[in-house]
């Protein structure tokens, strides 16, 4: 009789198990089961009033049962709850489109990505980065460039005046003069980024203010063939591996042979489009042979050494390179314009 | 320098070259040429010659035209007053190219018109060269024209193509149509033939030439008599013209042309007008100069003038006076063919505005020792265009000694500096073909003479750009220089720059590049750091941009008011600067925050404030490895109306003020056009951070006891500063207080005015697990120091 009754409460609690949903109705079931009080528990209270031979096997029968029932709990309330964990994980879901929660990088005035990246270039060939003076004097801009007094090639550069004497540098170049005195006759490499001032009117292509990187390389038996090497690995570097480098002879004072150097056109490859004139070739920088006056004056005897010398124009490269057409942008830093470059890794 | 290449022609062989090819020939060898252009240019032209001339019925100033164009005889309507019967004219007929376009046949108010008779202008020669009637309506040619004449251009000496030469200021020897034709035969190979004349002399002068200044070094002069001047035949006419000069008259077209052929300016004077046969330079002369444009000029000691009886007659190299000027009844001149010192023409001629083709030729530098040669050839010209018949002798001062310039040469030396293999051979035949005399010597030695035009030859170096600049760069080979491999790379300084701009970036600051030029307003408005002494420029170009700045601030409000008025109100600007003074050279940084945090979390905006700042600067610190206990913030104090009193503060390092920053003064924000936005700015020098040394940090050992942590709250007057507070927490933690840091700081509702309430959080700890009693006494301990101290009302 006993017997028949558990089976019948056994039915019944997997019954209600199984079509309960919640853990609330779970929790009831637990009581309602398995408590002391329930029918179950009730009976496992009345063994002892079992004969000895019925007590066993019936204890045995109830505890199954406890335990089938305890089991078929647990596992509908593990069922249940993974079923609330994705119901509210689902109700948690987020509009992913939305912004993020990033530091955005500062946008870099293209100037100085240049500025950086031509460092970059000579830093790597083994150049040290020289610095010099904005306010100059007139001995290390001109004289000791090999433009005295007079000289024609000072009508080139419209100079800036503080007093006679003293002037805003017309260019990079008296670094050149600053690290010779300074080196006392060793070996030079290096490079000087640096401001410098003319006195030209302000429109798209002239600024009374640019700037320039300076190079030079003192050393013994150097010759064009190094410049032209050194500046074809920086112009592929700078400009991509297609380009190709030409030098066209000139004039500064301060070097003997000068050159031009001019790049194969970017936007045609050097087929000649209206980017370069139709010449296939871009004018970017100047350079030549350190003259031997320089050398003198600078305490480099010119038999033993010799080296070269080039300037390049910063925002004449970042002109090229971006296709920005105006100089002013670089001083107007609109930040619609600045945001366009960052630096690249 | 524009180099007519029919003239060219003349001087030099050009067979099988077209102008393009010797614009290239020309650049290549290093003079490079701007533009080649035509004279003038015009397909299906033909000389006609107007037969009947009628009224247009429909029009109160056209014609209609019949013309004889020698095949045949066509009607054009024409609309120039100038048009009539007989004239001959250059006709342009149906489907002609013209600079203006296609000639089209047309029906014009009801006539049709085959063609178009021309002007110059039509034909594209430039007004300049044109006199009033020229411009005004058809050209008239010659009466023997030939009618039905096809080469047109040709007639008129316009089929010419014009080289625009750069001139670099170490060739002015390229000023001179015959040294440009010895260069371009040594870049071709081809023959240069440059004639010479002379005028044999039939009398003697009485003029006396001389200097009494080293700024004159040569001066020679000839008297010649009878001249009669008129118009400048039709060659000269033309060869000017191609040049880019008017014609005037005879005498004054040969003062041009042979300038232009020879680079050596000529002046003439009226001889019938001077006191006595004497031209004298001088240059201590303090006068007003009147001269041929009939204006007068102060002359000052160190302008050349050349003299007669102690009277200036003429501004050397630069202008003639009027006195003594030739015109149209001059017969007897004196010409005078001298060399001035350029540096002084220049300072002359920049001070009066008097640039001319002379002045600039002496300024570039002439050839000191051709004088003579080239009044021989001005003579020449004269007696064939002017009908003089008497040449005096040529008078010659000179105070400089012809003397040849040598350089010794070495070919292995050339080629060591050039990175070529050239053979003597190659290097000897360029030299000689740029009329370089070359003297052969042992070995690779050889010696070469210096034409005297070759001003800018002076050692081998310049030989070696010589023998290269003709051979051309594609010879050199591009050899990597091999040198000691060395550490090269960024100074501490250097880096430490490069890693705080790039720390910046990363924040998301914006990177500017601004001018170093501010009006003398301008560069003494924040100047938070005080820096005194501003050079200043003697020739600035405006008085916006007349003092060179010693901050970076005024330059960067103003980017920051040229964004706001665009819209754009949320800024995060920065820049590094060298800044000069008289005193001192150092870099700055500059750091401008405006309106709403930057790229953060756009939907909910923080506004900048004086906290973001200091943030900035004590990153700055950290990144370089300076703690916090090396430098500090104190308020700033200024009568200026430039940063709020309240939100400003300096940075002290080293017991210096090295930076200043704040909010902006509200009267300051209105100035930029950015009341309202909160504006934070920072000047900061950063030499002694870049200069600082920074000590290795040793690792100092991690407790392996957690750390307890134990809140206060307190209340006290508005004005205490937080630092105090924790200051005093930790002078009071007997040992066990290892941090406390302040976490919210309220003022407002439920806290009386002048109060506020600050929340602090204590951590203790001690190697060991602390008790409850030690914790106890410590939170006592720093109550009853705060209670004191601040008079804090403790809220626990």
């Amino acid at each position: 009789m006993e017997n028949q009754n558990i089976n019948k409460i056994y039915d019944q609690a997997m019954d209600e198990i199984s079509s309960s949903s919640t853990s609330e109705k779970l929790q009831e079931l637990k009581i309602k089961f398995l408590a002391k009080k329930s029918v179950l528990m009730s009976l496992l209270s009345t063994l002892g009033t079992l004969p000895p031979e019925e007590r066993k096997a019936m204890g045995q029968r109830l505890n199954e049962v406890k335990a089938e029932i305890s089991k078929a709990i647990e596992e509908k309330e593990n069922e249940l709850r993974k079923a609330e964990m994705e119901k509210k994980l689902k109700s948690e879901t987020i509009d992913i489109s939305l912004p993020s929660k990033k530091v955005e990088l500062g946008g870099q005035n293209p100037f100085y990505v240049v500025k950086d990246e031509i460092t970059d270039i000579f830093l790597n060939m083994g150049f040290e980065v020289a610095d010099g003076p904005e306010v100059e004097t007139d001995l290390f801009n001109f004289e000791l460039l090999n433009i005295p007094q007079d000289h024609p090639a000072r009508d080139m550069q419209d100079t800036f005046y503080i007093s006679d004497s003293l002037l805003l540098r017309t260019h990079t170049s008296p670094v050149q003069a600053h690290t010779m005195k300074e080196a006392n006759g060793k070996p030079i490499r290096i490079i000087c980024p640096g401001k410098t001032y003319r006195r030209d009117d302000d429109d798209a292509t002239h600024s009374h203010q640019f700037a320039q990187i300076e190079g030079l390389v003192i050393d013994k038996n150097i010759n064009i063939g190094h410049l032209k090497a050194t500046l074809e690995l920086f112009v592929k570097k700078m400009f991509g591996e297609k380009r190709e480098i030409r030098l066209r002879p000139s004039y500064f004072p301060f070097t003997e042979p000068s050159v031009e150097v001019d790049i194969t056109c970017a936007s045609c490859g050097g087929k000649g489009c209206s980017m370069c004139k139709g010449t296939g070739y871009i004018e970017i920088l100047g350079g030549g042979m350190v003259h031997p006056n320089v050398l003198k004056m600078n305490g480099y005897d010119p038999d033993v050494y010799s080296g070269f010398a080039f300037g390049i124009g910063i925002e004449r490269v970042a002109i090229l390179r971006y296709g920005i057409d105006d100089i002013r942008k670089f001083y107007q830093n609109d930040v619609r314009f600045l945001n366009q470059y960052r630096k690249k890794a | 320098m524009l180099v007519s290449v029919k003239e060219l022609k003349k001087y030099v062989d050009l067979e099988g070259l077209t102008a393009e090819e010797i614009a290239e020939g020309l650049t290549f060898a290093g003079i490079e040429v701007e533009e080649v252009s035509s004279l003038a240019s015009g397909t299906h032209l033909v000389i006609g010659q107007i037969i009947e001339c009628e009224n247009h019925p429909d029009s109160d100033h056209l014609h209609v035209l019949k013309v004889d164009l020698g095949k045949e005889i066509k009607q054009i309507v024409c609309g120039a007053p100038n048009a009539r019967k007989g004239l001959k004219v250059i006709v342009a007929q149906v489907g002609a190219k013209l600079p203006g376009g296609e000639i089209k046949l047309s029906s014009i108010r009801g006539v049709e018109s085959h063609g178009m008779c021309c002007s110059l202008l039509e034909l594209g020669v430039d007004a300049k060269y044109l006199n009033e009637k020229q411009t005004s309506g058809i050209e008239e040619l010659p009466s023997d024209a030939p009618v039905g004449e096809s080469d047109v251009l040709g007639y008129l000496g316009l089929d010419d193509q014009i080289l625009n030469l750069k001139i670099l200021a170490n060739r002015p020897d390229l000023l001179s149509l015959y040294n440009v034709a010895k260069e371009v035969g040594a870049i071709f190979s081809r023959k240069v033939n440059i004639p010479t004349y002379s005028e044999k002399e039939n009398f003697k002068t009485e003029l006396k030439v001389g200097s009494e200044t080293k700024r004159c070094s040569q001066f020679s002069g000839r008297e010649i008599r009878n001249l009669k001047v008129k118009e400048s035949p039709k060659y000269m006419k033309e060869a000017l013209r191609s040049m880019g000069v008017r014609s005037i008259n005879n005498i004054v077209d040969i003062g041009n042309y042979v300038m232009l052929l020879t680079g050596q300016p000529l002046h003439m004077y009226d001889a019938d007008k001077l006191e006595k046969a004497e031209l004298i330079a001088k240059d201590d002369k303090t006068i007003d100069f009147v001269a041929l444009d009939e204006q007068t000029y102060k002359v000052i000691p160190g302008d050349i003038v050349i003299t007669t009886n102690d009277k200036a007659m003429c501004l050397g190299g630069v202008m003639g006076s009027l006195e003594c000027a030739v015109d149209e009844k001059t017969k007897n001149i004196y010409i005078e063919a001298a060399s001035f010192d350029g540096a002084s023409v220049r300072h002359t001629s920049s001070r009066l505005g008097l640039v001319s083709e002379s002045s600039s030729r002496f300024v570039k530098g002439t050839n000191h020792f051709q004088g003579e040669e080239v009044i021989d050839f001005a003579s020449h010209l004269i007696k064939e265009n002017c009908e003089a018949d008497k040449f005096s002798n040529i008078v010659t001062f000179q105070s400089e000694e012809k003397k040849d310039q040598i350089v010794k040469c070495d070919v292995s030396r050339i080629n060591g500096r050039l990175g070529t293999e050239f053979s003597k051979k190659e290097i000897i035949d360029v030299l000689s073909r740029l009329h370089f005399e070359v003297k052969d010597e042992e070995k690779g030695a050889f010696l070469v003479k210096v034409p005297t035009f070759r001003l800018d030859i002076s050692g081998e170096a310049d030989i070696s750009e010589e023998v290269i600049r003709i051979l051309g760069f594609s010879h050199v080979k591009s050899v990597l220089p091999t040198l000691d491999v060395r550490v090269g790379g960024l100074s501490l300084r250097q880096s430490r720059l490069r890693k705080i701009r790039e720390s910046l970036l990363n924040k998301g600051l914006d990177e500017c590049l601004t001018y170093s030029l501010l009006s003398k307003e301008n560069s003494t408005k924040f100047n938070l750091l005080n820096e005194e002494e501003h050079y200043v420029l003697l020739n600035p170009l405006t008085d916006e941009r007349e003092v060179f700045r010693t901050h970076i601030l005024y330059s960067l409000l103003e980017v920051a008011s040229y964004n706001v008025n665009r819209q754009n109100k949320d800024l995060a600007l920065f820049e590094t600067s060298n800044m000069m003074s008289k005193s001192s050279r150092s870099e700055h940084l500059c750091v401008v925050l405006v309106g709403n945090e930057l790229n953060r979390d756009i939907m909910n905006k923080t506004p900048y404030d004086f906290y973001h700042m200091k943030g900035v600067v004590e990153n700055v610190f950290t990144l370089l490895g300076i703690e916090s206990s090396r430098y500090r913030f104190d308020r700033y104090e200024s009568n200026k109306e430039e940063l709020h009193p309240g939100k400003s503060a300096k940075v002290i390092f080293q017991n210096k003020v090295i930076g200043v920053m704040g909010e902006l003064h509200p009267n300051a924000k209105k100035e930029f056009g950015l009341a309202k936005l909160p504006v934070i700015v920072l000047e900061m020098d950063l030499e002694p951070l870049l200069e600082a040394k920074v000590s290795l940090v040793k690792m100092s050992p991690i407790s392996r006891y957690p750390l307890v942590n134990r809140d206060l709250a307190l209340i006290v007057r508005k004005e205490i500063e937080v630092i105090d507070i924790i200051k005093c927490i930790k002078k009071n933690g007997l040992g066990l207080i290892k941090e406390a840091k302040v976490f919210d700081v309220y003022e407002g509702e439920n806290i009386s005015r002048d109060f506020k309430s600050v929340a602090i959080s204590i951590s203790l700890g001690k190697e060991g697990t602390l008790t409850d009693k030690e914790i106890t006494d410590v939170m006592d301990k720093v109550k009853y120091e705060l209670n004191k101290a601040f008079d804090a009302e403790l809220r626990m």
